[in-house]
């Protein structure tokens, strides 16, 4: 197998390239972790110069462009179109040079707005997304279809993985623009250095499935060697292992070693109280992965961002 | 002094703000405005505040000076009032994509025998004049014609068989295609662009009747879903592009059309087209006319020459980026024997006519609502379905070397 991973540099890139490099890569792999400084992927033809000169046999396509809540709202439009131009060029370009399989990577957060729960695999198109990130939403949603549709005219097996909430270390910490768990590590860490309180947005009450970046790795390389299904698969911890933000926080601040206050603000929006995505589809094929305990998962992803703070992204 | 240009880019002309002074304002305004470069001495005009953060309460469009209340932030993406557009040098000039076809044609006709106002240009591309899945042949059209408005009619379409064997080939050729001529049009400053979807794109599980609001409410047919998919994602472009810069591209959704011009194959084409060429063709070699199912299924009929005439309404007048189903209303739908009746009347036919039962109907119903288009026009005239079908019939006799099929 020659492996080309898109987004290489990114959170889930990172993980990859660790337990590849950690014992998961086998005999006369190869493995080449690109990024945005490799090739601009929005073009067809700087696409298609990085498949001629790598020419993989497999691909773990996780490049796109993603931002914050508030860049999503104003760029629908550019987050619609640079999606698809990326999904096409990596998608078209892996078919015309005979890309055995191609994983891809899309989000709970793309699922309909309106919905029931759990979610499960089965569930994507059944409504519209969310107003506040749809171009993005659609995009990520369109991997799909291009997988079945492939499939349906050339017979390819092109997948895709949908993880819910991913942590870990090369995070985006930003805390604008980050998602929750590198915004509260980030924050922690400030409040900790300069001796104030945690400001905590919202009650703490809502309930998320976290999944660590390494254990999503894991499960990526079993979804690219092993799941033959053109469906996406849900990757994260059950819904008996949904934590409340509070439990987050607390995981941080022990994590982190924070001996200050902690406040909820509770003006702040919650957000949705549970957005609970169903891993049944997981567990029938992997009964008996065991995903990293979550307080020891956050305290490695809280040394390294100590560690590694001025070069972390934020 | 020189003219001051909201860092929006909006085009106003009147009522700039600088940025405050207190450094958590002047935050919440920068967070507003990214990404656009940071200057010192940018502005923001009045379009992107809510009305209530202004002294003065009303808000005249132009020559009144607005005080803008301190503390306020902007809030206001895209101006919702009024377009945010170059403005237009002289009349229209519309470029008609996919203007062979069947909708395109009678675009024309209608252009031609009476539509068209003093000093406007209507140009009709077809494939020969540009492939429109290659972005660099799409700029070239853009760039030779400088369109002001653009209706949007190339696809690639196909029938049944075509579109389940290539669903991929319908899903990224449409793609190319719809993004090219939207993103040229934004570049080439085109005021509005009118693209067409179809009811064949709407969810295959939903409640009758359709309306305009329920596109994306879950999957489409099986048997088409690139075509499908494709076709939708222009509403999601002109939703996103509306709230980034203002712009207010729409589209039209039609039910069934027929009319001279169409696509008359056999294997491949849609229903009346198909009754129309079988009915000549039985005719001609004096044999029974065979019609598929049992002529109990129920749809709406559209003349592509009304069509073509709400198009052009859509293009001057209508204002909003939701859709707009162009259809006759629900009291006029008909049965297919109801138009297997009228074709054999247009031809003046005189032998069998068998239903074949064994073959399937496909859906008994696909009603869709034209409340919307009756809101706006009321009084809109269709024309009568006989004499439409009549009218199809007698072109296809008078053309048969030249048609499609």
């Amino acid at each position: 197998m020659r492996v080309l991973v898109t987004g290489g540099s990114g959170l889930v890139g990172r993980a990859i390239e660790r337990v590849v490099k950690e014992g998961e890569g086998r005999e006369g792999e190869e493995w080449i972790f690109l990024s945005s400084k490799d090739a601009n992927l929005m073009s067809a033809e700087e696409t298609r110069s990085v498949f001629q000169k790598h020419r993989p046999t497999h691909v773990i396509h996780l490049a796109a462009m993603v931002g914050g809540l508030f860049r999503n709202m104003r760029q629908n439009l550019d987050f619609w179109r640079n999606n698809v131009f990326i999904n096409d060029n990596v998608l078209q370009t892996a078919h015309e040079f005979g890309v055995v399989k191609v994983v891809s990577c899309l989000s709970t957060c793309i699922f309909p707005d309106k919905t029931t729960y759990p979610i499960d695999e089965t569930m994507i198109h059944n409504g519209p997304p969310h107003e506040s990130n749809f171009g993005y939403a659609y995009a990520k949603r369109m991997i799909d279809v291009h997988n079945r549709a492939c499939c349906q005219q050339y017979g390819r097996r092109y997948t895709a993985v949908i993880p819910t909430n991913v942590f870990g270390p090369h995070d985006n910490f930003n805390i604008e623009d980050g998602h929750v768990l590198p915004g509260l590590i980030h924050k922690t860490y400030m409040a900790k250095k300069e001796g104030k309180a945690l400001q905590v947005w919202g009650s703490g009450r809502p309930l998320r499935q976290f999944i660590y970046s390494l254990d999503l790795a894991r499960l990526f390389l079993w979804v690219l060697r092993d799941y033959d299904e053109v469906e996406p698969i849900i990757l994260s911890v059950g819904e008996e292992d949904e934590l409340s933000i509070k439990d987050a926080v607390n995981a941080v601040v022990e994590g982190m070693e924070f001996k200050g206050d902690v406040i909820y603000d509770t003006s702040k929006a919650d957000g949705q109280f549970k957005k609970t995505a169903s891993n049944a589809k997981l567990r029938k094929y992997l009964p008996d992965f065991k995903f990293t305990p979550f307080k020891a998962a956050m305290k490695e992803t809280c040394d390294w961002f100590e560690a590694n703070y001025d070069i972390a992204r934020k | 002094m020189a003219t001051r240009r909201c860092v929006l880019k909006c085009g106003s002309k009147a009522n700039f703000f600088h940025l405050p002074k207190e450094e958590h304002l002047k935050t919440k305004w920068l967070q507003f405005t990214i990404p656009q470069k940071y200057s010192p001495s940018l502005v923001l005009c009045s379009r992107h505040f809510e009305d209530d953060c202004f002294l003065n309460a009303i808000k005249l469009g132009f020559a009144s000076r607005l005080i803008l209340k301190e503390g306020s932030v902007p809030s206001v993406f895209a101006s919702a009032s009024s377009s945010v557009s170059q403005p237009m040098d002289g009349p229209m000039r519309v470029l008609v994509t996919g203007g062979s076809g069947l909708v395109g044609r009678a675009i024309e006709r209608v252009v031609k025998e009476g539509e068209r106002r003093e000093g406007e240009e209507w140009i009709f591309l077809s494939s020969k004049d540009a492939n429109l899945v290659s972005a660099e042949e799409t700029r070239s059209v853009f760039q030779k014609h400088r369109p002001t408005h653009v209706i949007h009619l190339a696809a690639m379409v196909g029938g049944l068989y075509r579109n389940m064997r290539q669903n991929l080939d319908f899903w990224r050729d449409n793609v190319h295609i719809n993004d090219n001529v939207l993103y040229m049009s934004q570049e080439f400053g085109v005021v509005k662009v009118v693209s067409c979807l179809s009811t064949c794109v709407f969810p295959d599980k939903t409640t009758y009747p359709i309306d305009e609001t329920m596109m994306h409410n879950g999957a489409p047919h099986e048997s088409n879903y690139g075509y499908a998919y494709a076709k939708r994602m222009i509403d999601v472009h002109n939703r996103a592009c509306f709230q980034q810069y203002g712009l207010r591209y729409t589209a039209v959704i039609p039910t069934n059309i027929f009319g001279p011009h169409d696509n008359y194959n056999i294997e491949d084409c849609h229903v009346m087209p198909g009754l129309v060429h079988k009915t000549y063709l039985a005719k001609k070699e004096g044999k029974p006319l065979e019609v598929w199912g049992s002529g109990r299924a129920l749809r709406q009929f559209i003349y592509s020459v009304d069509l073509a005439r709400l198009f052009v309404w859509v293009l001057r007048e209508y204002d909003e980026v939701e859709p707009i189903i162009a259809s006759v209303g629900e009291e006029d739908e008909l049965t297919i024997k109801d138009a297997v009746d009228a074709v054999v009347e247009g031809f003046g036919f005189k032998g069998e006519v068998i239903y074949d039962t064994s073959k399937s109907d496909g859906q008994i119903k696909k009603t869709a609502s034209n409340a919307k288009l009756r809101k706006y026009l009321p009084d809109f005239k269709f024309t009568p379905f006989k004499a439409a079908v009549k009218e199809t019939c007698d072109w296809l006799t008078a053309n048969y070397d030249i048609i499609r099929k």
